[in-house]
């Protein structure tokens, strides 16, 4: 395969069809589809419990290369028994784990740590929604501080929302030596789908955090989801960057940050916080930001 | 060929070499060690050819055996008490997606408070799980249990895991004269396995471990019935082995005077001191098949019977021995029930001695619920 440049470069054959039961503007659905437009039809998918393990619903299913939900926790273990049994086969196959923030940050880390220390060869896209999505948008360690979610609502006592910060995904499986780690916005489409393709050609584990904004969770227009993933780029709260051997190179540069409101305020998980918490988040972006100008040379 | 010595561990890994099983993937937990470093080290020193994966838990291990063995692989693997509770959810996904994968539990107490010795709770607790279940005497069963337990879960009629069960120590860890059968015998008797019902197969695709709505009691319903399909097929397999190798196993099996009062029920290793102990109007049945539960020949059996004690070597706190009540319950349709009571004996590694066993037949003259000590 050419490599991808434009938009163009990417394959157009579809292995996810339309009928499927995932909610209006749903950003899992658009990632999956174009991961497997770039992956083809040589692909085995790992699904993890969560909204796109609904996909599939017996006894139809969208999608034309196999798939295999196993539970939650194991995606990671999962794609090894995949790996192993093909490198039995002398058969090559690319294995594709799609799964969630919850299932990735949380409950799989064990898991997908594991088959990354192993140097089993799959691409693991995390669709980050930044809460556990399917069962009504409770945290996970994806949430980023003062996202109201359903378990942590902002009230008298506690007006912020979630207090902690989200786990820096990115700097734990850069810790995996071997592994490609990438981030990805559904705005920057040839961006992901590129790293979807070196994912494919990595001879080891990659692993890419796709932000999934979530229209149903965040509450926003299903018509705005990729209006809100450019915004969180543009703000600086989602940066475009890989990490290949070490190196972190930045891969969308911005001259000058647009304020976090710009992305705050499209959603309803942050209209609770004070004019104080909202410059919290912006010093906290700004901080993040400048660490990853110094550690990609830019 | 000659018998070897080898320990129940070293059994239970000839047991999946000879299967030439394709994936292993291992976590080590005492008393089953042993075994999966009887594999590395063959697998080092160029002895067996096979995909071995280290894991970091024992949930890892049953998910990579799920995600291997649907990709069409045979697959082998083993663990013990905490390790098979951690693997608990995985085992009904295994067996829900229909996947014959073959695994040695190594029987341990489970804790708290700790004890690394046999008993049988670990394995008890996956009894409903939707796996077979081979419980062991001793390390020349081990071995050949794991060879037929291939050829059962992958029958057609059948396509469900199954765990082979042996004690901790007192088989793991001891040594008994053990013959080793030859690689080309046991090729002829267990052919390559050649899935068709679940293959993850970009050239065939399709969806496993999806939801369902109203049809999921049909599919238990499936399990179910395949299961019960496994009490012919192992017969059958038994029966098969037995012609080969020259070594005759069944569900139930009964030592002594086939006409006996008396009769001690028993599983896994105590049964041989049990053995050793009968003495005249006297006999053991031991119970090698639990699941699927061989009903029909354990009613058979005792149904001539006066007194009959189910020895337990686990318990369920509330209720008492886990294997009394069903065979309390198999003997319900019987014309003549004996009379009958649970002794539980052994927890925790607890030597059960031909002592302990002679007392036993003493006392179920008059038969009495008791803990043995």
């Amino acid at each position: 395969m050419t490599e991808i440049k434009t938009i163009k470069d990417i394959p157009e054959e579809d292995f996810l069809t339309g009928g499927h039961s995932a909610c209006k503007g749903c950003p899992g659905t658009l990632g999956l589809k174009l991961a497997l437009r770039v992956l083809g039809k040589n692909t085995i998918v790992v699904n993890a419990s969560g909204c796109l393990t609904l996909l599939a619903l017996y006894p139809h299913t969208p999608l034309r290369v196999p798939w295999i939900h196993n539970a939650i926790e194991n995606a990671g273990a999962t794609a090894t028994g995949i790996y192993r049994a093909y490198k039995r086969k002398k058969r090559d196959v690319n294995i594709l784990c799609y799964d969630g923030d919850g299932a990735t940050y949380d409950i799989g880390l064990q898991s997908l740590s594991g088959a990354c220390e192993r140097m089993d060869k799959f691409v693991y896209i995390c669709y980050n929604n930044e809460a556990y999505g399917n069962t009504g948008m409770q945290k996970s360690s994806a949430s980023p501080y003062g996202a109201k979610t359903s378990t942590t609502p902002p009230g008298k006592e506690n007006p912020i929302g979630k207090t902690s910060q989200r786990k820096d995904m990115e700097a734990i499986m850069a810790a995996h030596e071997g592994t490609y780690v990438a981030t990805a916005s559904l705005a920057f489409p040839v961006d992901y789908a590129r790293k979807v393709q070196k994912a494919k050609e990595h001879d080891g584990p990659s692993f890419i955090d796709l932000q999934a904004p979530c229209p149903t969770g965040w509450a926003f227009d299903p018509s705005k989801t990729i209006e809100v993933a450019r915004a969180a780029v543009m703000t600086g709260v989602w940066p475009l960057f890989e990490i290949e051997n070490g190196k972190t190179t930045l891969n969308v540069k911005l001259g000058k940050l647009k304020p976090v409101e710009e992305y705050l305020n499209m959603q309803t998980r942050f209209k609770h916080l004070s004019k104080k918490e909202t410059e919290n988040i912006q010093e906290s972006v700004n901080k993040k930001w400048e660490k990853l100008l110094k550690d990609s040379g830019e | 060929m000659n018998k070897t010595l080898l320990t129940g561990n070293e059994a239970g890994a000839w047991g999946g070499r000879l299967a030439r099983a394709d994936v292993i993937p291992a976590f080590p937990i005492t008393p089953q060690t042993e075994l999966i470093e009887a594999m590395a080290q063959w697998i080092a020193d160029g002895e067996m050819d096979t995909e071995y994966v280290q894991m970091e838990s024992e949930h890892s291990v049953m998910s990579a055996a799920i995600g291997a063995e649907a990709s069409g692989a045979r697959v082998f693997t083993a663990t013990s008490s905490q390790g098979l509770l951690l693997m608990e959810e995985m085992m009904y996904i295994a067996s829900g997606m229909r996947l014959p994968i073959v695994m040695v539990n190594v029987s341990r107490g489970l804790s708290s408070p700790i004890t690394l010795w046999a008993d049988q709770n670990d394995v008890l607790a996956q009894r409903d799980a939707g796996w077979l279940q081979y419980h062991c005497m001793n390390n020349q069963e081990v071995l050949d249990t794991v060879i037929q337990a291939y050829k059962i879960a992958e029958n057609k009629k059948v396509l469900l895991p199954v765990i082979i069960n042996m004690d901790g120590f007192v088989l793991s860890y001891t040594r008994e004269p053990t013959q080793v059968p030859e690689q080309k015998e046991v090729d002829r008797f267990l052919p390559k396995y050649e899935p068709t019902h679940a293959v993850l197969d970009p050239e065939k695709p399709e969806s496993m471990g999806i939801v369902v709505l109203g049809e999921y009691m049909r599919f238990r319903e499936q399990h179910h019935l395949a299961a019960e399909n496994a009490q012919k097929v192992t017969k059958d397999v038994e029966k098969e082995f037995a012609k080969r190798f020259g070594r005759k196993y069944s569900a139930v099996e009964w030592y002594g005077d086939r006409d006996a009062d008396n009769v001690l029920v028993t599983t896994n290793s105590m049964s041989t001191s049990a053995i050793a102990a009968v003495g005249k109007n006297q006999a053991v049945m031991r119970i090698r098949m639990l699941r699927p539960f061989p009903v029909k020949e354990i009613s058979k059996m005792l149904e001539g019977a006066r007194n009959v004690g189910v020895v337990d070597r686990d318990v369920a706190p509330g209720e008492g021995g886990i294997i009394y009540p069903e065979i309390r319950s198999a003997l319900f349709d019987s014309r003549k029930k004996p009379r009958i009571c649970s002794y539980i004996a052994g927890l925790g590694g607890r030597p059960v001695s031909k002592q302990h066993f002679e007392h036993m037949f003493k006392k179920v003259t008059k038969p009495k619920d008791e803990w043995i000590y």
